[in-house]
């Protein structure tokens, strides 16, 4: 493609009269002119007005159809938000994402206590104590509990850190070992105790 | 007639249609190449022109409006096809038997420019045609385009290079 005379463009732009161009460049300009002419002759296509006012004269969509359609198309929601307002939303996120949400309502922990979780498997149980070292293996003042009836019995404690001998009374009467701890031990009665360690829950 | 077609008045926009269509389906089949494409293109453009005609918050405008809706549907049709070889169809009908030589010679003519018109790049063809088929000025032909006047400048430039060295290529 070879770069015409710049004249040529500006006759063409309206910006110089055709008169101040050199004959040789008329013809340039007269060649374009002419294929814009025959460019310029109108095709007709017969019907496209009554194509037209046929899409136009038919009833829209009821309000219904309306809504329906809405809410079957995808569509882009596009939220403007002052910058003061996005940097409160970010603040706001950022506060419950890093400020654990259960704080206060958890078992309040000492300097020197720490977390227990007793859980043992009873599918028959009535009831399922823990009784051990931290409450003088009295039976009657930690149950466990089956909230969801699964045969699971759960209970969480605070204790004073510290290392604790427990085992599990299962409906009042049946003393169980719980296998699942770390360590068992020998008792003076010739039964297995499972050994509690509790540590510092905080750090 | 804006204010009608709003109103209610549907058959107001028949008005619009008849002052407009012409130009429009000419623009559409010199960029398309294929006059039934191209009425299929002005038809989509015009319903939804009727149907957006609230949008168009300049009425004054409303030429370079249509203009810049069947601009947009044509590089829609031309970005699933390419434009089509373009025969004699658009030419004018011999009708006069008294000058078939002269009609004759004029459909060739007229064949050989739309097939280099049809050499040239999309956006080139665009800003010839609205440039010097349809006389739109820079600041229309900016308003349908959404490109800046340099920019259309410099298209209409090398698009009125392109079409001479096709002429020449195809002469």
């Amino acid at each position: 493609m070879n770069p015409i005379d710049v004249r040529i463009h500006q006759v063409l732009d309206g910006e110089l009269a055709l008169e101040r161009l050199p004959l040789e460049l008329r013809v340039v300009v007269e060649r374009l002119d002419a294929a814009a002419a025959l460019l310029a002759a109108a095709p007709a296509v017969a019907g496209l007005e009554a194509r037209v006012m046929a899409t136009v004269r038919r009833p829209g969509p009821s309000r219904v159809q309306r809504l329906i359609r809405w809410f079957s198309v995808p569509h882009a929601v596009t939220f403007r938000v002052r910058p003061v307002w996005s940097l409160a939303l970010a603040v706001a996120v950022a506060l419950l994402t890093l400020v654990p949400i259960n704080e206060g309502k958890g078992p309040v922990v000492g300097e020197h206590e720490g977390i227990a979780q007793f859980v043992g498997r009873f599918p028959d149980a009535q009831t399922v104590h823990v009784v051990g070292s931290f409450n003088d293996w009295r039976t009657g003042t930690i149950p466990l509990e089956d909230r969801d009836h699964d045969g699971v019995w759960r209970a969480t404690v605070v204790l004073p850190t510290g290392t604790y001998e427990y085992m599990f009374v299962v409906d009042g009467e049946r003393w169980v070992t719980d296998h699942l701890a770390d360590r068992l031990i020998e008792d003076d009665f010739g039964r297995e105790n499972s050994i509690l360690i509790v540590r510092t829950a905080r750090r | 007639v804006v204010a009608r077609v709003l109103g209610g008045d549907r058959e107001a926009f028949g008005l619009l249609m008849r002052r407009y269509d012409s130009g429009l389906l000419r623009f559409a089949t010199r960029m398309l190449g294929s006059r039934d494409v191209a009425a299929d293109a002005v038809a989509e453009s015009l319903v939804r022109a009727y149907r957006h005609l609230a949008s168009c918050r300049d009425p004054s405008r409303l030429r370079t409006w249509l203009y810049r809706i069947v601009a947009n549907r044509c590089k829609s049709y031309l970005a699933r096809r390419t434009v089509a070889d373009v025969a004699l169809e658009d030419a004018p009908p011999v009708a006069d038997g008294t000058d078939n030589e002269g009609a004759l010679e004029r459909a060739e003519q007229m064949a050989l420019v739309a097939r280099a018109l049809a050499q040239l790049s999309p956006d080139k063809r665009e800003a010839f045609v609205l440039k010097h088929v349809e006389g739109l000025s820079y600041q229309e032909m900016a308003d349908v385009t959404g490109e800046r006047i340099p920019t259309l400048k410099m298209r209409v430039h090398r698009a009125r290079e392109a079409l001479l060295q096709a002429l020449e290529d195809h002469g």
